[in-house]
């Protein structure tokens, strides 16, 4: 099993200190967030698949009941809450069953909340295979006999991103993707109209939903980065200028 | 009798653990949402703080059957029973799974709706695949065998393999978009990824075989330039994205764990 070192010992809790205490704050203060142009881009993809009238894929991913999953489900309710005012149906293939009661619970809530329930058909929050390119294949067909207007490619992937990133632009689909699979962000930027990247996807319900405890835990996240980034480079200057400050700071490193 | 063979009282334990937990989810889901809300977060609560206790506690030598150099602390015990628990949830979900796939399938069909006959081909491959998954399993003679690995083997891993060799031909036609010269931008990946891919062919690599291998013209050789472009700027930003993306992480974790997530299914 895999423990805390010392590093992180002290560095987990300290950043979540910080989040903790951002979100607190957030609850009595308005707080600045950047802005984020390809979440911005989410409403100008919906509004397109309502102009023509075709619908919406919104995958989220081949992960299981995960942070990263759950954060994609987040982004999905939000896209199909915006969907749902403008009467645009949005496909949304799940890959793992453990998921499947969760997402289907979470889109027919978006649908209630928006005061549309007879909008949510069980057929669009489809099951279709745990095995990776099973769920590609099935995915892939749905967006070529669909013919889907936009996709949104939110949550975990692996080698199928780049199957359903280029089967969405063979057929004129206006895509906007976000994964924490770094290895998947180059094919994403390579076929995808908009890609966030890295913790922008951990942003994405904040910055969407502009509820403040979410606002105040991305300024936390923001907070917790310049603790980083400061750590990272008294290291550098540490291991820069060791040899010519001589052993002092190997001493304190040794003890 | 083999050694982990499941016996009488397990067995009755199994049966007793399902038919609580059933009883336990019944329970919820009649609940009204102001009272179940409040018991899932005190179990989100308590299944965090056991695996948050488990990583930050002092840990001790713990020795192991299989590993002599384990160590961990009072809870680490635990968590391979608290792993198994979860795989038997995971057990019940596939059956949710299926049953989507039939609905879906099945109503296809009821209708005579365009394509139908590709809900056929499930259910037959449903049915065929269980059966012969369980025979195999129940009288595991050549025969069955043999039908299984046709199916498995030499069916369903083949088809994965071809849809998994498509993403080469993707990746051509996703490079020729990305690498068109549009911008400056465009330009210095297209330079960037023509050094990395001839730093990577022999070809590439006899274009520079002419410098010496070592001193200042060394660096110059296309396979050196290739090694520092993937070792430096590209891991840097590798690791800075993936910074950002553990804090991400620990930021959500956080507002689930502690009940404070909002929007979609964790909050109206």
């Amino acid at each position: 099993m895999e423990h805390a070192n010392h590093t992180a010992l002290i560095l987990v809790p300290l950043m979540s200190v910080v989040i903790i205490m951002m979100i607190l704050m957030a609850r009595k203060k308005q707080l600045f967030i950047r802005r984020i142009q390809g979440l911005g881009a989410i409403d100008e993809a919906i509004g397109r698949a309502t102009e023509m009238g075709r619908p919406m894929l919104c995958c989220i991913g081949i992960g299981g009941l995960d942070v990263p999953t759950l954060q994609a489900l987040a982004i999905t309710s939000y896209i199909i809450k915006s969907s749902a005012r403008f009467n645009t149906r949005a496909i949304v293939p799940v890959y793992d069953p453990q998921t499947y009661p969760i997402v289907e619970e979470a889109v027919r809530e978006a649908y209630v909340s928006e005061g549309r329930p007879e909008q949510y058909l069980a057929d669009d929050v489809r099951f279709l295979s745990n095995r990776q390119f099973a769920f590609a294949a099935a995915t892939a067909g749905i967006i070529y006999r669909e013919k889907v207007a936009a996709s949104f490619l939110f949550g975990l992937f692996a080698a199928e991103a780049l199957i359903f990133a280029e089967t969405g632009q063979q057929v004129g689909a206006i895509q906007v993707a976000g994964t924490p699979s770094t290895t998947q962000i180059p094919f994403f930027i390579a076929a995808c109209d908009y890609v966030i990247i890295g913790d922008e996807f951990y942003a994405a319900s904040a910055y969407l939903s502009r509820e403040p405890t979410l606002l105040g835990s991305m300024v936390g996240q923001d907070i917790a980065k310049g603790i980083l980034i400061t750590v990272i480079l008294f290291g550098a200057a540490l291991a820069t200028f060791a040899p010519v400050l001589g052993k002092s700071f190997g001493a304190l490193f040794n003890k | 009798m083999p050694v982990n063979a499941p016996s009488g009282p397990h067995i009755g334990m199994i049966l007793l653990f399902a038919l609580c937990s059933v009883a336990v989810l019944g329970l919820l889901m009649l609940l009204p949402q102001k009272i179940r809300r409040p018991i899932i977060r005190a179990i989100t609560f308590l299944g965090g703080l056991y695996a948050a206790a488990e990583f930050f506690l002092p840990t001790y030598p713990q020795p192991t059957a299989d590993n002599p150099e384990a160590i961990g602390n009072f809870l680490t015990p635990s968590v391979v029973p608290f792993g198994n628990f979860t795989n038997a949830i995971l057990g019940w979900t596939v059956g949710l799974g299926v049953i989507n796939l039939c609905q879906v399938h099945g109503k296809r069909i009821m209708k005579g709706a365009a394509g139908s006959f590709n809900s056929v081909a499930f259910f037959l491959s449903l049915i065929l695949m269980t059966c012969i998954g369980i025979l195999q399993k129940i009288h595991p003679n050549p025969l069955n065998k043999n039908i299984y690995d046709v199916l498995f083997t030499g069916a369903l891993s083949n088809l994965d393999a071809t849809m998994f060799s498509i993403v080469a031909f993707y990746i051509v036609s996703a490079a020729y978009r990305a690498f068109r010269i549009r911008s400056v931008e465009a330009t210095l990946l297209l330079v960037t990824a023509l050094i990395v891919m001839l730093g990577q062919i022999s070809i590439g690599q006899w274009l520079t075989h002419w410098l010496p291998m070592t001193g200042f013209w060394h660096n110059i050789r296309i396979e050196s330039i290739r090694s520092w472009i993937l070792e430096i700027p590209n891991s840097a930003a590798t690791r800075a994205i993936g910074f950002g993306l553990g804090i991400g992480l620990l930021a959500v974790a956080l507002r689930i764990w502690l009940g404070l997530e909002r929007g979609s299914y964790f909050d109206s």
